[in-house]
């Protein structure tokens, strides 16, 4: 496969469907961490979240033969394990950090145990039968040539996304809970000073954020693939906290950070075609996060250098009017 | 003051202690649940590890190993860093003490060992100097920037070990066996005899039980005795303290996630050159995300660190030993070990006993939570 | 007539026992400016939390126009027209003007989304309806502290507060715009509203106030009208004497040139210039006064000469070499000590023991250093030194700093900074919140430096204290010298005052040969 072959897989329809395909996973954790961030606490335990939804999901629907209700079990399970991080975070006071990796451990025992308790395999659940969300068919788009490969067709989740990003924002600039919530997180004090409930509101973003978490989860295990595997995640809710901090904090910033990570993923992918060793390839996000980090901090750093070197030139000259 | 550090260990004490029954508690209510021989299962948990010499061996090596990456973490969990990079600095100790092992034609054992070890200690360390690097000079977050590093060094250990390690042909991804001659003898002398017998046969307790102890020794050392310390420790009381009376913050920074990085890597180095003597596939599976736990069960403090290690590794090696011995999965001690962090970080967890102190030391709510677990007051003593 | 509010018999008891408030019969009239006195420590701000619901009383009873009332929080202090305005701001940075004041409350429009235009209206309405004046869409990170205490004002009047109480208001106003808060509070005491207004400053309980109480040691002294009282008289019933400042101070014998500073300038990191070619000289043996209203430089200034912050440009000598844009060690090893403006964020490690914060500077060196180790005897014998020196009141030294009262924090920095023999004293804010045994102890200190030969340089937002313990006093105001008082005893508060507020100016010329 030529360098050519490449070129022409990146720039096509295909690799565009299979960006959105695995940037949904990232995207909809990533948005359940903006939410807790803002609101003063940063959530670690978005990738237990994660696993415990897919492995709920997959498991109720299997047994229910009900996609919905599956759906609905993987919701109320990831707001669940929010809620255990709320009583241990807000209430017991502890770390946050500390409670997000127990969390995360508990839910890589558990969905595993549980797992094997259910169907005697450690693996994977693939003699469950559990279903899938539907895959949606965009009207028109659909028979435009190129537009309807890249954006027709996909997983319901894929469009919830970009949706509920949308929402979020409103929610978060337009609406008195969501100022609330911004306000709570940078001065909580404050907040509570006018009658802002600030434990309530730090509950309601930690159980949004376990919502955003659950629904990526269900994702990997209902859309993405249709069985749980163990620690399928891997490692999807702590890239999502990195686009996070890439995207600026704002909803949309995160929704494009987290497109470059999975367009980044997909590219791997693509080039693993190529006779290169797959690990070469797939380090290739994890090395570009931490150089977007290294650049968004220098050109941090860099603005504020700049601002005195105009000052220095700017008062220097002037000095020298005043002089001559 | 002494009266005050009793009353606040002690309540330490009963707080662990009871997060500990809590949990295993819980535990078992899990096993009656699903276990057909849920009591057998139980006793295989909870006994296990002495039940047997290979299995008190087990618990030992498991144990040194959750000591190494507990001590990393509580260096740079004292200066209040983040840091998660203990697994990936420890996948790559493995990957680079194994190797060395493996590849480096020094003839003499002892040389050969000496340099694997050490270059185990220096991966960490660089690996360490990378997210310090960064947070200190670019202030990138930690816990981002590490959370990338373990899956580099991941992919990096996957990649050498298929691609160059891997002899040529297997059917399984994985190192030859080091060659006897360089591996890490038993910590039992020889001319203990009987003993040496009974240890080196049964057991892989190595020389790395006496560098586990050098370690934590010197971890203690460094953070309370030597000015490094209370550089480390001064950062993580008050950063802008500490940078106001004139610490090179960036500089102590950067060094406390490399010799972080150092004992984390002397942790892999014992994975592969103690514990399993080849390299293996998937070698660590999430032991640097249970140092913190060790780390935070110990306080940060080095001292205590062997003993909640120690605690640590008894659940883990009794996990292995319920799930060969019953039908009972391991995976069931990690929900348990889930609930021990979370009982025992929980600050808010033990009121009563707090107040109660509080009221012994007739001081107010200051002084009793000041003086418990991060507290100077336990510092220069 | 019923007062509007009635405080009976209250005591309150923290749960450690101390108690802040031993039954106090406190009731203000409508319409009236009611200045609440009283030192640090007298239980006034106790007081007035528990009429805005921040705590609960032990004992006693509140009562509202007569009625008996009970706020379990400061909502419920507010829902019955109730305000108050704390010394330390709440309000959220990145917001707006408007959206700190509606913050809480705001007004909704259509589908119940913010309505963020009347959210502007409401506050220009508000600003203009009391001479409150505000920019309603400035974002708050960019406004100057008068106008965000004007912002907090305009937060409690949005929410239908009556009554106001204002916590010490004054602290960070130059005096040109305490006259503009005494316009404002006129106005609103004019259009019905009613004010408790909390300070130390008897001059201004003079100049604003109906009716004046003391309290002291948790004790209501009496409440007088202000017209039959004189400030002399608050002061005895305050502190029960004379609280004039009163600094046994040595004849000056000025020397040497220690610190020079030229032409230094700072651009803040949002690139906001807050200091313009600064230039000055300081002296062995001479305490020079900084004067200027907090935020026009000082912070900053300090902060430049400290090693803390880099300079744009300029300039800082100490004895010839330079200082600016070092390491705050190597300025430190040029023989500059530095009391920070806020003790609790740069002065100290609260959590870690006396002792340790007294060798932040030190213990590199020997005779702390002992090899590759501390020498924890030395460590223990100069805090058993330094405790008794500065009398910290402290069983020993091995106790967490936050055992220590504010004033006992504040020695340890004094300790630490004063035995380090420095050639150059910073002294930012030194008696800033404590009491006044400790402020007159620090001040004996800070003196006896000066005469001893260090050369002094404060910084006080305390007018009084630049000019009693002065020698030489500048004035600042955003960013720039704005003139020079060769003799600070010649000087008066309204003329410096002019100065800190950039009306009056001296010309380069003027101030060449004093600086």
């Amino acid at each position: 496969m030529s360098f050519n072959n490449i070129l022409q897989s990146i720039f096509s329809a295909l690799f565009v469907a299979s960006v959105l395909r695995i940037s949904t996973p990232i995207i909809l954790p990533a948005l359940g961490g903006l939410v807790s961030d803002l609101s003063g606490a940063i959530n670690i335990a978005l990738e237990g979240t994660m696993l415990v939804a897919a492995f709920t999901g997959v498991v109720v629907s299997a047994y229910t033969e009900s996609v919905l209700l599956g759906v609905i079990a993987g919701i109320l399970s990831g707001l669940l394990v929010a809620a255990i991080l709320g009583v241990f975070h807000l209430h017991l006071k502890t770390d946050i950090i500390l409670a997000g990796i127990a969390i995360n451990i508990m839910a890589t025992g558990g969905t595993i145990f549980l797992l094997y308790v259910l169907t005697g395999d450690k693996g994977n659940s693939s003699s469950l039968a559990s279903g899938s969300m539907p895959f949606i068919d965009i009207p028109l788009i659909k028979d435009i040539p190129f537009l309807g490969t890249a954006f027709s067709g996909h997983n319901i989740l894929v469009y919830v996304s970009f949706l509920l990003t949308w929402l979020l924002a409103v929610f978060l600039y337009r609406t008195r809970l969501g100022v609330h919530l911004r306000a709570v997180g940078e001065n909580a004090e404050a907040a509570a000073s006018v009658g802002i409930n600030v434990l309530l509101v730090r509950w309601i973003a930690l159980l949004m954020s376990g919502f955003f978490a659950s629904l990526g989860g269900l994702n990997m295990s209902m859309a993405y693939l249709t069985l749980f595997q163990r620690d399928m995640t891997a490692g999807r809710g702590f890239i999502a906290l990195a686009a996070v901090y890439l995207g600026g904090r704002k909803p949309w910033g995160v929704l494009i950070a987290a497109i470059i990570f999975g367009a980044f993923d997909a590219l791997s992918n693509q080039l693993g075609s190529l006779d290169v060793a797959p690990q070469l390839v797939q380090v290739i996000p994890y090395v570009a996060t931490i150089v977007a980090l290294v650049v968004y901090n220098i050109r941090q750093k860099a603005v504020a250098l700049e601002r005195m070197r105009s000052f220095q030139e700017h008062e220097l000259t002037a000095q020298q009017a005043v002089g001559d | 003051m002494r009266k005050i550090f009793a009353n606040a260990a002690v309540r330490e004490f009963i707080r662990i202690v009871l997060a500990v029954s809590i949990a295993l508690l819980l535990g078992l209510i899990v096993t009656l649940l699903v276990s057909e021989d849920p009591w057998g299962a139980y006793k295989a948990f909870l006994l296990g590890p002495l039940s047997k010499f290979n299995r008190f061996g087990d618990w030992i090596e498991e144990s040194i190993t959750l000591i190494f990456v507990g001590l990393s973490v509580a260096i740079v969990f004292k200066a209040k860093q983040f840091s998660l990079a203990a697994e990936g600095q420890l996948i790559l100790g493995a990957l680079v003490s194994g190797s060395v092992i493996l590849f480096v034609p020094i003839e003499s054992a002892f040389l050969r060992i000496t340099v694997a070890v050490l270059a185990a200690a220096a991966v960490g360390f660089i690996w360490g100097v990378i997210p310090g690097y960064l947070k200190a000079y670019l202030d990138a977050n930690e816990i981002v920037s590490t959370l990338m590093l373990n899956a580099i060094a991941l992919k990096m250990y996957d990649y050498f070990l298929t691609y160059h390690i891997k002899p040529e042909g297997a059917g399984y991804t994985a190192s030859d066996f080091l060659p006897k001659a360089y591996q890490v003898p038993s910590f039992m002398p020889k001319f203990a005899g009987n003993l040496y017998e009974m240890f080196s046969k049964q057991t892989n307790i190595t020389h790395f039980l006496y560098i586990m102890i050098a370690a934590c020794v010197i971890g203690w050392f460094l953070m309370y005795r030597t000015p490094f310390g209370y550089e480390l420790r001064m950062i993580g009381a008050n950063i802008k303290f500490a940078r106001y009376g004139g610490i090179n913050t960036k500089q102590v920074i950067v060094l406390a996630f490399a010799i972080s990085g150092i004992f984390a890597g002397l942790a892999g180095a014992h994975l592969a050159q103690g514990i399993h003597n080849k390299l293996i596939l998937n070698i660590s599976m999430g032991l640097g995300f249970e140092g913190i736990v060790v780390a935070t069960m110990a306080r940060n403090n080095p001292l205590f660190v062997p003993l909640s290690g120690l605690a640590y590794g008894y659940l883990r090696a009794g996990a292995d030993i319920m799930e060969r011995s019953s039908d009972m999965s391991r995976e069931m001690v990690l929900v348990v070990q889930a609930l021990i962090i979370l009982l025992v970080s929980a600050e808010g967890i033990l009121p009563v006993i707090q107040q109660r102190v509080n009221l012994n030391n007739g001081k107010g709510d200051g002084v009793g939570t000041a003086a418990v677990p991060e507290g100077g007051s336990d510092v220069i003593q | 007539m019923t007062p509007v509010i009635e405080m009976r018999n209250i005591v309150k008891m923290y749960s450690n026992g101390v108690v802040a408030n031993k039954g106090i019969n406190f009731s203000v009239e409508r319409g009236e400016i009611h200045a609440l006195v009283g030192e640090n420590g007298a239980g006034k701000s106790t007081l007035m939390k528990i009429l805005y619901g921040l705590e609960q009383p032990t004992e006693g009873e509140l009562l509202l126009d007569g009625k008996t009332v009970e706020f379990k929080s400061p909502q419920e202090a507010i829902a019955n027209g109730i305000g108050m305005v704390h010394q330390n701001f709440m309000l959220v940075p990145s917001f707006t003007v408007a959206e700190n004041v509606v913050l809480g409350a705001e007004p909704l429009g259509k589908g119940g989304m913010l309505d963020t235009k009347q959210a502007l209206q409401v506050t220009a309405d508000l600003s203009k309806q009391y001479g409150l004046r505000v920019d309603a869409d400035a974002v708050l990170d960019s406004i100057n502290v008068g106008m965000r205490q004007r912002v907090e004002i305009l937060k409690m009047l949005y929410r239908g507060a009556q009554i106001l109480i204002l916590d010490e208001p004054t602290a960070v106003l130059t005096p040109q715009e305490t006259q503009e808060l005494f316009v404002a509070v006129r106005a609103l005491v004019d259009q019905g509203k009613t004010v408790v207004f909390i300070t130390h400053k008897l001059r201004e309980v003079k100049e604003i106030s109906d009716r004046v109480t003391v309290m002291r040691d948790g004790k209501l002294i009496g409440t007088q009208n202000t017209a039959d009282t004189t400030t002399e008289d608050m002061a005895r019933m305050m502190v029960g004497r004379e609280v004039f400042l009163n600094v046994n101070k040595a004849p000056q014998n000025r020397g040497d040139k220690v610190m020079e500073v030229q032409n230094l300038s700072y651009v803040s990191e949002v690139g906001r210039v807050m200091l313009r070619n600064v230039s000055f000289n300081v002296y062995a043996g001479e305490v020079l006064g900084i004067a200027g209203v907090e935020g026009n430089g000082q912070t900053e200034l300090v902060e430049v000469l400290t090693g803390l912050r880099p300079a744009a440009s300029g300039d800082a000598m100490v004895h010839g070499k330079v200082v600016t844009s070092k390491t705050p060690r190597e300025v430190r090893m040029a023989g500059v000590a530095h009391i920070p403006e806020d003790r609790l964020t740069n002065g100290l490690a609260l959590d870690a023991s006396i002792e340790e914060n007294l060798i932040v500077d030190r213990y590199f060196d020997p005779p702390f250093r002992k090899g590759l180790m501390i020498d924890r005897k030395m460590v223990l014998k100069q805090g058993q030194d330094l405790i008794e020196e500065f009398n910290i009141r402290t069983p020993n030294g091995q106790l967490p700093v936050t055992s220590l009262s504010g004033g006992n924090m504040q020695k340890v920095i004094v300790a630490r900074e004063f035995s380090s023999n420095p050639k150059v004293l910073i002294a930012s804010q030194p008696t800033r919140g404590i009491d006044v045994g400790a402020t007159e102890f620090i001040r004996d200190q800070l003196v006896q430096k000066r005469t001893d030969g260090a050369a002094v340089l404060l910084i006080s937002a305390d007018l009084l204290e630049v000019m009693s313990l002065s020698d030489r006093i500048i004035a600042v105001y955003e960013g720039e010298i704005t003139g020079v008082f060769p003799d600070a005893a010649s000087v008066s508060e309204e003329e410096l005052g002019l100065y800190m507020l950039g009306v009056k100016r001296q010309s380069f010329e003027e101030m060449e040969a004093y600086l």
